[in-house]
């Protein structure tokens, strides 16, 4: 099998607060292979962004502190790179589009300016060449009349050109790994669309890796490879998408899906999952999903379950459902 | 089931009132703690300060004139065969010294710290006051307009109260009838008649001027025109001294920042929807502001009125140091440090004394009304 | 923009306007005439009184005491009661005196506050941040007087340096680089202890200033740039936030006249403040009233500037 270009083994990370410790990400393992989209799917408030922001080392510390774990990139622990070396990998090898397209540009400098700024910090490059490279890759993420806008402030643009302004300065140094944060979610559901198709064929073209992180499962379905679903700080099942899609085997997942509206459940309630997310610094102990659990038995409520391998590459935290199936 | 709801509620947020959580946070800012205790501190001496030495026969007199002790440094003691046995300091020595009258240190820095604290919470009540009124009522009421009518009214009012007091008897009580004739025509207007001759006239009285908002946020303008401390020098010099007047005149002078703070809270807590909800279920709008409203505008004024009492004892001293403070019966920080900087090089604890005193005091409240600042705002916690 | 600017002016105008009411009334209305500058004076006979009143208008009604003293302020004409030399003249004189007071004050407020709250806010919760936090806290709690008293004491016993005045007495004939150093030396406290309370102040609004922007999106955009620190802190943020403090620029203007008054009789410097505490003393309306009116000038063209500023720097604002 070839080797993952990003690993993350058992990554913890804590948010160590006035009075309180926040487990926010607890114990999260999961592997990007050259040229895949990898999906990281769950609530908001379970670790999602964290566990992203953790390997671009951008988790403010203090209060962020990496309590273990390892995030191999091409072989290398990240966690232990120096300073220098982590800012010749960010925005060069591995890339972020953030959440935000509204505050995630600075609205002092032109938008020209910070994409040829991105550029211009891994590359040695002609201000003519960099030009052009600017006014190409606005092209590129379908921004019209490219040349004119590199001239305009952030706040001269709409919310789905900035987050296409956004895309442009993440994929201008061709990494090897976009990390995508919701990048949809602030837009209108019409804009959603046609960023997302945007980012998969720019993804596709250029053969890049994708992570990719959402609560929207209709997402998913559109453009991952493999599936990663996240509950409180840990990975609660993975699989391709075809398998979390067709055969969930958590509960938090089958939830989840259930909770979709679709055709087929026309004029039914939806389904709910009771109860919310827990608070990263009070998890519950054992399980952490047992308390909002149908299929709770004892053990659920005194042991962190351990993972059950459905073959495949399909991996689930719940021994009480493999015992079942069984 | 109850069981389990029980769980599941239980694991979302631990359970502590607002004011445990503020505790937590304040406890965490050392500084803070240290403003606290001293101002409470502070609070008890000035306390006890005024029983001290207040009264017919006071346990401490500040003003008791002893001219053959003068200027002895801190600690010394009195010479017993030059002074009467009611003359010897309470404590049998003079812990901070002499001023140059004989007079006990101690026992004038007693007195002036109630004197330091009454100016600076009159003085910061008052603008409070003043400060928290029109803010509430420009950031509430600020969309209404002020018709032509009231501002004729207003003009009326303000001419029969001149004529009053000038002493025309007869002008004065005909304006008087004006206004109460429209008063009069006001309550009869809130019957609409929509016909009639004066229907027309009364569109014209009618018009609007100029908005509330506009008109206090201009008066604000105004005010922050002057600078400050010459404005209250002006005018504490040209009203007879006295301790009140500066009181007032610090107060009347250092409202607009509770203005601006509060209309400005006020502003996005109208926006927001749990008072829509209260107006929506017919809650009167004093009630909206003062049960719903004030408590979530209050903290940052509680701020800036723990910094502004620093700022006007800071002021009192600087005004008592020019000569302008607070008259000389009673003896303040101010007046202490005034009065020894003739003697700064012979007898420097005059100085250093309530100079330090000072220092200490309105350090306090500065620590303290930040420590305050950090812990009711969440925004700022990981500052 | 044009109809921005004119507004603004128009304003501005009916502000100055009742500012020039209120500090009239102000001083008129408060009890105490000021014909009763010195009643020990023997000079002042009752038929003088007189004259002075007339002289003054002091026997006409408010308005047009108003209406004139603001012609004559206008004109140039108003003069000093209390040696009838032209107020503009006098006030004018002084001013040069503060100026280079208020220059070496602003500039050491300046250049030192930012480079301190920058670093604050890039180290916060430091050993740095926490020693400047509490130093600043003490610089604005501390009475100046003291303050000054402290500095007089050290420097006069210490160093043996005159420091009243704008020049030591008698150094007339002295060589010109005994006179530069005279002068710098009795500009040198004034200006420290005038400039303390500013950067105190200012080094706590650039932290925080700082500190807001730092935990924007686009700084961590900036950051996941690969941008090295110092472009992301010296670039990103600090073009952010300086924005607030442009608009500050405008409102030192005012610093001009206010502050001084305490520092500047504490050492004796023939400058603005003290000639406004001595026309408080002396009951001098005329020059009050045109000292409030110019700082007022003073605060209104600074808000002015500031927003003209704004409009420059944000590239968010286009009217």
């Amino acid at each position: 099998m070839e080797t993952p270009l990003l690993s993350v083994q058992d990554l913890r990370v804590n948010f160590i607060g006035d009075n309180t410790v926040a487990r926010a990400v607890d114990g999260v393992s999961f592997d990007i292979f050259p040229g895949e989209t990898v999906c990281l799917v769950g609530e908001s408030g379970c670790g999602k962004t964290v566990s992203a922001l953790t390997i671009l080392g951008l988790v403010p510390m203090p209060p962020g502190k990496v309590m273990g774990g390892k995030i191999l990139f091409e072989g290398s622990n990240l966690l232990e790179q120096g300073e220098e070396e982590m800012q010749k990998i960010r925005g060069n090898r591995i890339a972020m589009v953030f959440q935000e397209p509204l505050t995630s540009l600075n609205p002092v400098f032109t938008i020209g300016d910070q994409i040829e700024e991105a550029i211009k910090v891994h590359e040695d490059i002609e201000p003519e060449i960099l030009r052009q490279r600017s006014i190409q890759i606005l092209k590129d993420v379908g921004i019209p009349s490219a040349e004119t806008r590199l001239r305009d402030y952030p706040h001269q643009l709409s919310g789905g050109q900035r987050q296409r302004v956004l895309i442009a300065m993440a994929l201008s140094c061709c990494p090897d790994l976009v990390i995508a944060d919701e990048p949809t979610t602030a837009l209108d559901v019409t804009i959603q669309a046609q960023i997302l198709s945007l980012f998969e064929s720019l993804q596709k073209n250029w053969s890049m890796s994708a992570l990719y992180i959402t609560h929207d499962l209709g997402v998913v379905a559109n453009i991952a490879d493999r599936v990663y679903v996240m509950y409180a700080g840990s990975i609660a099942e993975q699989g391709n998408t075809l398998q979390i899609f067709n055969e969930p085997r958590h509960p938090y997942t089958q939830g989840l899906l259930a909770s979709l509206p679709s055709r087929s459940k026309r004029g039914k309630r939806l389904h709910s999952i009771p109860g919310a997310v827990p608070n990263p610094a009070h998890k519950p102990r054992g399980c952490p999903f047992h308390p909002r659990c149908q299929f709770t038995v004892e053990s659920c409520r005194s042991r962190f379950p351990e993972v059950c391998d459905y073959g495949k590459g399909h991996l689930s935290r719940c021994p009480v459902l493999y015992e079942k199936q069984e | 089931m109850t069981n389990n709801q029980e769980t599941l509620e239980g694991l979302l947020a631990p359970k502590r009132t607002r004011i445990q959580e503020f505790w937590l946070l304040f406890k965490k800012n050392r500084l803070a703690i240290l403003g606290l205790v001293f101002f409470v501190l502070f609070f008890l001496i000035a306390l006890a300060g005024l029983f001290l030495t207040s009264g017919h026969d006071p346990v401490f007199n500040p003003a008791l004139i002893r001219l053959q002790e003068k200027l002895l440094p801190p600690l010394s003691t009195p010479n017993p065969n030059t002074l009467r046995p009611d003359e010897h300091p309470t404590l049998g020595f003079y812990l901070f010294g002499t001023d140059n009258l004989g007079r006990d240190v101690f026992a004038r820095m007693l007195q002036g710290a109630w004197v330091s604290l009454t100016v600076g919470f009159v003085a910061v009540g008052i603008s409070l006051v003043v400060g928290i009124f029109m803010g509430g009522i420009a950031g509430y009421f600020g969309q209404n307009h002020i018709r032509v009518h009231h501002i004729l009214a207003t003009c009326l009012l303000i001419a029969g109260a001149v004529f009053a007091v000038l002493g025309h008897v007869y002008p004065a009580a005909l304006l008087v009838a004006g206004v109460a004739l429209y008063i009069l025509g006001m309550l009869r207007t809130k019957q609409p008649h929509k016909n009639g001759p004066l229907t027309s006239w009364l569109a014209l009285f009618r018009m609007e001027a100029v908005s509330i908002d506009t008109l206090i946020m201009r008066i604000v303008d105004i005010m922050l025109c002057f600078p400050s401390f010459f404005l209250i020098l002006t005018v504490v010099a040209l009203l007879p001294a006295s301790m009140y007047n500066i009181m007032i005149v610090i107060g009347l002078t250092s409202w607009m920042g509770s203005t601006r703070f509060v209309r400005a809270e006020f502003l996005s807590l109208r926006e927001q929807d749990f008072v829509t909800a209260a107006r929506a279920l017919g809650v009167r709008n004093l009630r909206i502001i003062f049960r719903h409203m004030m408590p979530n505008a209050v903290a940052p004024v509680l701020v800036s009125a723990t910094i502004g009492i620093a700022t006007a004892i800071l002021t009192e001293a600087g005004l008592s140091f020019l000569g302008f403070g607070v008259p000389p019966p009673h003896a303040t920080w101010g007046n202490i440090l005034s009065d020894g900087k003739r003697f700064i090089f012979d007898a420097p604890w005059l100085t250093f004394i309530p100079g330090i005193t000072i220092l200490l005091v309105v350090l306090s409240f500065n620590l303290f009304g930040e420590g305050l600042r950090d812990a009711l705002n969440p925004k700022l916690r990981e500052r | 923009m044009l109809s921005f600017i004119g507004r603004s002016i128009i304003q501005k105008i009916v502000t100055l306007f009742f500012v020039s009411v209120v500090s009239f009334l102000i001083i008129h209305l408060a009890p105490g005439k000021p014909s009763q500058i010195d009643p020990l004076n023997p000079k002042f006979t009752p038929e003088i009184l007189e004259r002075f009143r007339q002289e003054f208008h002091l026997d006409k009604p408010l308005y047009v005491q108003y209406l004139l003293f603001y012609k004559g302020l206008f004109t140039g004409e108003t003069v000093s009661w209390k040696d009838n030399q032209s107020v503009l003249k006098k006030i004018w004189e002084r001013f040069l005196n503060s100026l280079p007071l208020f220059i070496v004050g602003t500039i050491l407020t300046w250049t030192l506050s930012f480079p301190v709250g920058i670093r604050s806010a890039i180290f916060r919760g430091g050993f740095y941040d926490r020693s400047a936090t509490f130093i600043s806290y003490l610089l604005i709690s501390v009475p100046g007087f003291f303050v000054a008293y402290i500095l007089i004491i050290l420097v006069v016993t210490q160093l043996h340096v005159p420091v009243f005045g704008m020049e030591t007495f008698g150094l007339q004939m002295a060589s010109w680089p005994t006179k530069l150093m005279d002068r710098v030396w009795h500009l040198l406290l004034p200006s420290v202890l005038g400039a303390t309370g500013g950067i105190a102040v200012l080094s706590r609004y650039v932290r925080s200033q700082m500190l807001e922007v730092e935990g924007q999106d686009y700084v961590r955009t900036a950051k996941a740039k690969g941008l090295p620190p110092d472009q992301v802190h010296y670039k990103h943020a600090l073009r952010n936030a300086l924005l607030p403090f442009v608009t500050m620029f405008g409102l030192i203007l005012p610093g001009l006249i206010g502050g001084s008054v305490i520092i500047e009789s504490i050492f004796a410097w023939p400058g603005m403040g003290r000639m406004a505490y001595e026309a408080i003393l002396a009951r001098d309306y005329p020059v009050i009233l045109t000292v409030n009116f110019i700082s007022a000038v003073l605060v209104l063209a600074g808000t002015f500037v500031s927003d003209l500023l704004y409009l420059v720097v944000d590239p968010r604002i286009r009217l």
